[in-house]
């Protein structure tokens, strides 16, 4: 049994019973069992049922269809090549946050959380203007496969630095003090006290940053123009999918993605405890 | 604490700050400022013929609409989960709360696609039977609350479950000492504890919320002036070539995320503030 | 009687936490239950207070059969090591919240709240948040609180365990007082012994799950049930066999009938006493003896000098089984 029980150490103890809801709280469970059922499980399910219903040979086409691998080939190289960015510029940005201090700091910190709460189709717009035809600096990304990379970039740039930052502010620096004592350099030190320190928090904000790019579509919709095998990602083939009325395939591409969904997920409550671990 | 935190400001320093608010500017901060400009690139007019076109009003409305019916309800779901996660044991507690994250990372097309193949009322697997209730869900106004509340689901329960986890049992258990009942305990002491928190989530689910797309997009039917929302609206103006509308009703979302980071980001600030004199005095 | 525990047993998993606790108090007493820490006495407080139940035995408080009841009911003045101070409540609401939750009519609740703030001192502070007080105003608050609601038991959970000493020694006689004023029948937990020998009228020592002796602080120090005790309580050295307190050594420079023959290693001055460090044949460890810097003076001690040895007359003193067994730390840290 697991035991995550919170409060001063010695009030926190394994119990034998294994669980201590009263009434009330166990109708809450059970109330929110339900919804969270209706609302998520129930509809995944879903997915992956009417995936499998037509046997794995159907399945096996509908994802192996040329555009339909195209798609996901490009999928895959931006999420993996934008998180690789994440992992170096997200690690960066929170090191200034935390560590550097400048007039208009506060600036930044609200600038790293616009692309979590702006619409995804706003998000788009955004980055049309400035990288679209009408571009003031003259770079016509829009209806290229380096606008996915861009539109990725811009929705992941969150989940690296927010998972970072608080690490780095919790890291003792004595440790790197002692370090420098000790005779190492700035980048010996950075490389082996503090960055072994972030590492779950990187990973864990490279796996929510990966599952982001993987699953994205609304920045897309007015940046990339979708050209098959140019620039038309998993979503899109999944909505021509739904569009034409084919939802066994549909269902077949979604059941890819949902699958690294549930990988990612994986990995981030493990590397989660990890965090919480060192923390 | 973070204030002495300075690293010795050496050129790797400065190199680093001038690269990351560079970055920062070409990504975001730019782009965001240009929709402004662009939205008044004629003065107000784009933004009044936005908001005298009555289909357009509709898909404002329709979205606040879908957005506090969701926000209410993962508020309620999301306090009452937290709690459960964090004060109670019981069996698939573990499963539980990493399935709880997984809307942040599903695609919002495989969401909506898994509510069609649930609730689409032709070959849905409840569908058809929710509708002999006489209640449409795809193509209709509960769909679209249906898709905004799944892809919001976390927010609120990832604010509140770390600040339970700080809070600790002890207030509760004096509480209950001096003779309050669960529910007394969590009303006068639990919850203003948590008020903060919740008030966080609340902001970031609203925004998160009115800014869904795809999901909507593929339950919604996208119906002028009966389930199109605003998102499907700045679509809609773009493609059909009305690019000062689209970029003035964006402007007018954009404004209300941001708004919505600003107080987050006050509210934080202020609490931020608070933690540390606590632990000072 | 007050409280009654009769056959209590808990476990944790693997681990027992209480076996076979068997305790009666009476009313109006002042209690210490003592101990190293981990040795159950936390959870024994606990489950009295009903924040814990026990897995069989029961609890009975005032007369009333309480072993079922929740904490709720059990009418129990229950005050945490971290003080559990109502953060977003005013020191006045704190101290309110019981009455408030019983209904009683507002005047009244204001009375009692105005009563007991001047009881504990904080008359002044009543419109201050928990944050804006000290550690040691902070306890007072909780101490407040839990009367307010006229318990039949004050129960305390290590309550200075938190704060520094000097406030922790004012607290400690400040309690004492409290107690003589207002009566009611008191516990309180403590892993720190001269806490309990100097505020409580009768000592419960209790470790590894069980209860090893009860008695008045006297009868604990001078006639400790084992050796468990007798470390736990004080100072401890082992002379030929027998354990005994170091002040209870006497020490000659001249050949006695029945002492040991040892050498002076080392004579440490501490404060008004001297710590004295002797090798006594035939024995591993040394023993030390304590006696008045007049005394140590008079013997002309140095290094090398040869002295003997002999219990006190009517010294505390308990067989030794094993001379090394069972050091208490925090009884030898003074």
């Amino acid at each position: 049994m697991t035991v995550a029980l919170e409060g001063r150490p010695g009030r926190a103890r394994p119990t034998l019973v294994n669980h201590n809801l009263t009434t009330a709280s166990g109708i809450g469970l059970g109330v929110s069992m339900i919804w969270f059922s209706l609302l998520v499980l129930i509809p995944l399910t879903a997915v992956l049922v009417t995936a499998s219903s037509g046997g794995w040979a159907e399945f096996w086409r509908s994802i192996t269809n040329e555009q339909t691998r195209a798609a996901i080939r490009l999928t895959v190289m931006a999420a993996a090549s934008v998180t690789l960015v994440n992992i170096v510029a997200g690690t960066a940005i929170a090191w200034v946050l935390v560590r550097d201090r400048f007039p208009g700091k506060g600036l930044l910190e609200l600038v790293i959380d616009i692309p979590f709460a702006l619409p995804t189709i706003v998000a788009g717009l955004v980055l049309v203007s400035l990288y679209g035809n009408d571009s003031p600096l003259g770079l016509h990304l829009a209806n290229t496969s380096g606008s996915v990379y861009l539109a990725f970039l811009f929705v992941t740039l969150p989940f690296v630095v927010r998972m970072v930052q608080p690490v780095l502010e919790e890291l003792d620096m004595e440790v790197e003090e002692a370090a420098a004592s000790l005779g190492a350099g700035r980048a010996t030190i950075f490389r082996r006290v503090v960055l072994p320190s972030l590492a779950p928090a990187i990973a864990a904000g490279a796996a929510l940053s990966f599952a982001r790019a993987m699953g994205e579509y609304g920045s897309l919709v007015l940046l990339s123009g979708n050209l098959p095998f140019e620039s038309e990602v998993t979503s899109v083939r999944i909505l021509s999918a739904i569009e034409n009325d084919n939802q066994a395939a549909a269902a077949s591409i979604a059941a890819v993605l949902l699958v690294i969904s549930l990988l990612v997920i994986v990995a981030l409550d493990i590397l989660q405890r990890r965090v919480a671990r060192r923390g | 604490m973070a204030e002495t935190r300075r690293a010795s400001a050496g050129p790797t320093t400065y190199v680093l700050r001038v690269l990351v608010i560079a970055y920062l500017a070409l990504l975001v901060a730019w782009p965001v400022v240009l929709v402004g400009t662009n939205a008044f690139a004629n003065g107000t007019q784009a933004m009044v013929d936005v908001l005298a076109d009555p289909d357009t009003v509709h898909a404002l409305q329709l979205s606040a609409i879908a957005a506090v019916v969701a926000t209410v309800i993962n508020t309620v779901f999301g306090v009452t989960i937290s709690m459960l996660l964090v004060r109670k044991e019981f069996p698939g507690k573990r499963v539980l709360s990493a399935l709880i994250d997984l809307p942040l990372s599903v695609s919002p097309i495989v969401v909506g696609l898994a509510l069609m193949l649930v609730y689409g009322g032709r070959n849905g697997w409840l569908g058809p039977t929710v509708e002999d209730w006489g209640l449409q869900v795809v193509f209709a106004t509960p769909g679209i609350v249906l898709a905004t509340a799944f892809v919001s689901l976390p927010l609120v329960i990832r604010e509140v479950v770390p600040v339970l986890h700080e809070l600790g049992t002890e207030q509760e258990q004096a509480a209950q000492s001096l003779g309050a009942s669960g529910w007394q305990t969590f009303w006068r002491i639990t919850l203003p504890s948590i008020k903060w928190a919740v008030i966080y989530g609340v902001v970031l689910t609203l925004a998160r919320s009115l800014g869904e797309f795809g999901a909507v997009k593929v339950v919604s039917g996208n119906v002028l002036g009966e389930t199109r929302t605003a998102t499907l609206a700045v679509e809609e103006r773009y493609l059909n070539f009305d690019q000062e509308g689209a970029y003035a009703l964006a402007f007018l979302l954009a404004s209300v995320s941001v708004l919505a980071i600003l107080v987050v980001f006050v509210l934080r600030a202020r609490g931020t503030r608070h933690r540390a004199f606590e632990r000072q005095s | 009687m007050s409280i009654d525990v009769s056959g209590v047993n808990k476990r944790y998993g693997e681990f027992v936490a209480l076996q076979d606790i068997n305790l009666t108090l009476p009313t109006g007493q002042l209690t210490a239950l003592l101990g190293p820490s981990g040795g159950g006495k936390t959870t024994l407080l606990r489950i009295i207070a009903g924040l814990e139940t026990a897995d069989s035995g029961s609890v009975v408080i005032e007369g009333v059969e309480a072993t079922r009841l929740p904490v709720q009911k059990r009418n129990v003045g229950f005050v945490f090591q971290h003080y559990a101070a109502f953060k977003h409540l005013s020191v006045a609401r704190n101290v309110a919240f019981g009455l408030e939750i019983r209904k009683k009519p507002k005047d009244e609740i204001r009375a009692k709240v105005d009563e007991l703030l001047r009881l504990v001192h904080l008359d002044a502070f009543a419109d201050r948040l928990p944050s804006q007080l000290s550690g040691g105003q902070r306890q007072r608050m909780a101490l407040a609180r839990a009367l307010a609601i006229e318990p039949s038991v004050l129960l305390l959970d290590e309550p200075f365990g938190a704060l520094d000493a000097k406030v922790r020694k004012e607290l400690r006689d400040w309690l004492r007082r409290l107690h003589d004023e207002v009566h009611v029948t008191t516990v309180f937990v403590t892993h720190d012994q001269e806490e309990a020998l100097e505020v409580a009228d009768e000592i419960v020592v209790v470790n590894e799950g069980r209860v090893e002796q009860v008695g008045s602080p006297d009868q604990l120090y001078d006639a400790p049930a084992n050796e468990f005790v007798m470390g736990f309580l004080g100072e401890v050295t082992v002379l030929g066999g027998v354990r005994l307190r170091p002040h209870d050594v006497e020490m000659t420079t001249a050949p006695v009938p029945g002492a040991l023959e040892g050498r002076v290693v080392r004579a440490l001055r501490v404060g008004f006493e001297v710590r004295v460090t002797v090798d006594v044949a035939g024995q591993d460890a040394p023993v030390t003896v304590v006696m008045t810097r007049t005394h140590a003076r008079s013997l002309g001690l140095e290094p090398g000098t040869a002295v003997w040895l002999a219990p006190a007359e009517g010294a505390t003193a308990v067989a030794s089984a094993t001379p090394a067994a069972r050091p208490a730390p925090e009884a030898v840290a003074g």
